[in-house]
């Protein structure tokens, strides 16, 4: 077992892949018994500081259905110069250029270490990044003050020859003409009415066609003509003049009357942005930053009236069909966001408000587009500002770790073909022999694409095993997957990133065994959790809880061993003993419960959980808990009330929190003073411990987390004690009366697994 | 070329690794705001130190609490106390004259309205450091900004404007665009000059006489 637990992290440390399975069953009929399905989590970008890219382009198959990159996995004849396709056998002709291979003098994207490869294309002039941002001015003072030096810092942290736009709104839409020139312009819409790309375009004076991509004279740095620059300038010439146009940003004119909410046109001011990039800079990587500290209440796209004894729609009001806009709304901004996809670019929204923003509606726009969703409560909060300077992180050799414009794309061997993905992607609809028709995500194609994306961003991938029952295993006995990323690399270069796997095929009757070890519990319980978040779209929340029960219980059933008589004799083997707690904490998680979390904060967190790569996502369904105690090293403990002790510190990481407790004791030591005594020394370092734990993750982790520090009978407590498993309320199934120290009524995996067992 | 090593990094750099508690007046559970050195030092996005589980038993039987101590007080053991950081003075003068002459240095060379808007900045930075509106750690940062920029460390030079804007751009902001503008125009111009230099020096090579053959004037 622990020879593939190492497999498995080799594998994801180098190729970025984590499969549901490591042995694939052969035939479709037993993958689909399996219950879990064969998929993957993928991390296409995912950080290699030891893979240095080539400075070459691809070599690829002939065969114009096929067209996959040459890999490790093909057969060559270093005699004839030919290698064979090991997806469609094609046999093909080395290009002249690799006239000198042989045995000892093998390309890299032929060795098997380089089942990762990144290729530099030197194709076309680079164009600069673009970052567009939208800023609502319905805010108060302070916050406005915050934002606008937010703003102002960013720029500092922007690459000098990037591109950057304003746009503000409050009850009206203003686009800003930036210039070095004294006098400031700016046009100036209305928030009520929408209008189309060509009209916004018209209006902004855009009507010239947009200057080609290759530069007439390759030489020169690449120049714009004047007429599309307008409005987005790069940051060398336009930052002293921009730093004071936002210091000089005022808050929104218009007088908000008593009992009032300020007329805010986000709707409008988006669909500006959106066809103002589309006219100027369509298919080149850029940043829509919508920042916004209130719901939209007027025009297309409005969320709540202005009254603000009407509230903003909560999950109740959905329910009963009572949210008047949420329809209209939603259909806006997906159709802003389809076409920002379209183009190539990314909407990010920066939500900071005590009440809900309209993230509900709105949260097509990061969540096709690739775009970041940060939801605070104030734009004056470390939360915000923190989490803000984030977004231009840099990496190792120095370069923003944003990258913009991907394609993705998955070939697979004849016996498998492609159902779907799960993430921050929109389909490209194309369509091909490895392209199932059976859907799980967004499938239909064996493309997609990824507008904004960073070295965690993951998707998940479903597959479906074609080969028919009782076929005799493919020749070679492994199946192969490749994935091919075209991107827009920070430093404006286009790179292609190449990931070539294969694995095992295995005949389930004969050799299950086997396929139960190579079981990665971690990877199927992210990927079982983004399908059902996947469902949560389409279907009421009890039925998605049904059917993630029901598959459980399929599972258990498959791969448990128990006597039928005895629920105490049920056991599974090691490669499954975390799987059923994943599930257990994965249906109380707010993905799938949307009880306690407004409509917003709901779409947050699936927004979150449906693009990070698998350790933060198995935190988010199952947070960890480590305990801190004089008795030895932190120890990770169980997620159980039971671990909650008087001379113990927990630290809990839910990744969207992160909680530190003292239990009774030692909140009383504390609160005692020992720490101050020099005697005492090492208590001080037991209350430190934990909170340099902390720091490491608060310190590194995008969006920056929430912090809570509490003890015993405190009543921010309750954020650990929602979370951990109630075992200690419930010793008996009948004990139903019984008030704990957590949810009332909640149900621990014990009783769970009794209940499992007796369908 | 000229490379910017950093060296131990001085008490002065050390300062500006810190954390302060979040704005907890404004928001819930607001977490620590770390300086701008301490996020560099992060490195970005990796995974969590943190990341083991423990398997729930199988039996489904909560786990029996382990014994707990009594609370008297804590186990004690010494250890030795940190010393205490001694700070100086920075001067006004030590910073404006090098940047003032930094500007005179760039004049003829860019745009006037560039030159005006830099000046004014500086005016700004000069206004606000002798009302007394600066604060100590930012007054230390621009005499070390001056100081790597006088030694023509401009990546130093930039990563110091930067972590001001960072830590403390309600101070700053309205005159840090023109340092930083500065920065950038020094650097260009410096990099001009090298490469001019270099030029002649590659001309003045070729055109030097061979004893023996005539050479026209």
């Amino acid at each position: 077992m622990a020879t593939y637990l190492e497999f498995i992290q080799q594998n994801e440390e180098r190729d970025g892949v984590r499969f549901s399975w490591n042995v694939w069953p052969s035939s479709r009929l037993e993958a689909t018994r399996m219950v879990v399905p064969l998929a993957c989590l993928l991390t296409p970008l995912k950080e290699r500081p030891d893979l240095p890219p080539v400075q070459y382009e691809p070599v690829l198959c002939s065969r114009p259905t096929c067209k996959a990159v040459l890999n490790p996995l093909c057969q060559v004849d270093y005699r004839a110069k030919l290698w064979a396709c090991n997806f469609c056998f094609q046999r093909n002709q080395f290009p002249p250029a690799y006239a000198g291979i042989s045995e000892v003098n093998q390309p890299a994207e032929l060795m098997p270490q380089f089942s990762t490869i990144e290729y530099v294309i030197q194709r076309g002039a680079p164009s600069p990044l673009i970052f567009l941002y939208v800023v609502d001015t319905c805010l108060e003072e302070d916050d406005l003050q915050a934002l606008k030096e937010s703003l102002q810092m960013s720029l500092s942290l922007l690459p000098p020859d990037a591109l950057v736009g304003l746009i503000t709104f409050g009850r009206m839409v203003q686009v800003h003409e930036l210039s070095c020139e004294g006098i400031s312009k700016s046009y100036v819409f209305r928030g009520t009415k929408d209008l189309t790309a060509k009209q916004i375009q018209d209006m902004l004076g855009l009507t010239k066609p947009a200057m080609p991509m290759q530069p007439v004279r390759p030489a020169q740095p690449q120049e714009r003509p004047s007429v599309s620059s307008r409005f987005l300038q790069p940051i060398h010439k336009i930052d002293m003049n921009l730093t004071d146009l936002l210091g000089e940003l005022q808050r929104d004119p218009w007088p908000v009357p008593q009992g009032k909410r300020p007329l805010r046109s986000t709707g409008v001011a988006l669909s500006i942005a959106v066809g103002l990039l589309e006219g100027t800079f369509p298919n080149t990587g850029a940043r829509i930053m919508l920042f916004t500290g209130g719901p939209p209440t007027q025009g297309p796209g409005m969320v709540v009236g202005d009254e603000l004894k009407v509230p903003i729609r909560s999950w109740h009001d959905i329910e009963k069909d009572n949210a008047r806009f949420m329809k209209k709304a939603t259909k806006h901004y997906e159709m802003l966001a389809n076409r920002t996809a379209a183009n190539g670019h990314c909407i990010d929204i920066y939500a900071c408000a005590l009440d809900q923003t309209g993230l509900l509606e709105m949260k097509c726009c990061p969540n096709l587009t690739g775009g970041y969703m940060v939801m605070g409560d104030s734009f004056n909060t470390s939360l915000f500002k923190q989490t803000f300077q984030r977004i231009f992180s840099k990496d190792f050799n120095g370069n923003f770790r944003m990258a913009f414009g991907a394609t993705l794309e998955v070939k697979t061997s004849r016996e498998l073909k492609v159902a779907g993905a799960i993430g921050p992607c929109v389909s490209l609809n194309v369509k091909g022999p490895c392209v199932s028709e059976n859907e799980l995500g967004v499938g239909g194609t064996s493309q997609w694409k990824i507008c904004g994306l960073d070295p965690t961003t993951t998707l998940g991938i479903y597959f479906e095993v074609v080969n028919q029952h009782n076929a005799p295993i493919p020749q070679g006995g492994r199946g192969a997957i490749q994935v091919v990323t075209h991107y827009q690399h920070s430093s404006t270069q286009r790179r292609i990133r190449v990931t070539t796997v294969a694995r095992n095929w295995a005949d389930v009757q004969s050799q299950l065994k086997h396929i139960e070890a190579a079981f990665d519990q971690e990877a199927a319980a992210v990927l079982m959790a983004r399908l059902g978040v996947f469902r949560t779209e389409s279907e009421e929340g009890p039925d998605v809880l049904r059917w993630l029960d029901r598959q459980l219980i399929r599972l258990c059933q498959k791969f448990g061993q128990y006597n039928k008589e005895d629920p105490m004799s049920f056991r599974l083997s090691d490669s499954f003993s975390l799987y059923p707690q994943f599930m257990f904490h994965l249906r109380r998680s707010p993905f799938l419960q949307v009880f306690n979390n407004s409509p917003d904060e709901s779409s947050y967190y699936r927004h979150h959980f449906a693009r990070q790569d698998l350790t933060q996502s198995l935190i988010m369904i199952q947070p960890i808990l480590y305990s801190y105690s004089f008795h030895g090293p932190p120890e990770p403990v169980l997620l159980d009330s039971s671990s909650i002790l008087a001379d113990r510190i927990l630290l809990m990481d839910t990744f969207f929190q992160i909680v530190i407790y003292l239990g009774e004791t030692i909140a009383q030591w504390r609160k005692a003073g020992y720490q101050d005594m020099p005697e005492y020394e090492n208590f001080k370092h037991l209350l430190q411990a934990p909170l340099d734990d902390a720091q490491e993750i608060l310190q590194a982790r995008f969006p920056m987390p929430r912090y809570i520090h509490t003890e015993h009978g405190g009543s921010q407590a309750r954020f650990l004690l929602s979370k951990v498993n109630p075992s200690q309320t419930h010793n008996n199934l009948y004990a139903w009366g019984q008030v704990s120290n957590c949810q009332e009524f909640e149900e621990g995996p014990g009783y769970f697994f009794k209940m499992l067992l007796l369908n | 070329m000229t490379c910017c090593r950093k060296s131990q990094p001085s008490e002065l750099e050390m300062a500006e690794l810190y954390v302060k508690p979040g704005n907890t007046e404004r928001s819930w559970n607001d977490p620590p705001q770390f300086s701008y050195g301490l996020q560099i030092q992060a490195g970005g996005p990796k995974h969590s130190p943190l990341t083991k589980r423990v398997a729930a038993p199988q039996d489904g039987s909560p786990r029996v609490p382990t014994s707990e101590t009594s609370p008297g007080c804590p186990p004690s053991r010494t250890e030795p106390m940190d010393s205490p950081v001694v700070e100086s003075e920075t001067l006004l003068e030590d910073v404006l004259r090098p940047l003032g002459q930094a500007l005179e240095d760039c004049r003829g060379h860019i745009k006037k309205q560039v030159c005006d808007d830099i000046s004014r900045r500086l005016a700004l930075l000069q206004e606000q450091w002798a009302g007394g509106k600066l604060s100590t750690p930012v007054k230390k940062r621009m005499a070390l900004l001056v100081q790597v920029l006088s030694s023509h460390q401009w990546d130093a030079a930039d990563d110091i404007h930067r972590s001001l804007m960072v830590d403390h751009v309600t101070e700053v902001s309205q005159w840090m665009v023109g340092v930083k503008r500065l920065i950038a125009v020094k650097r260009s111009l410096f990099s001009e000059e090298e490469a001019n230099e270099e030029k002649s020096i590659i001309t003045a090579e070729q055109n030097q006489t061979v004893p023996g053959v005539q050479h026209d004037l």
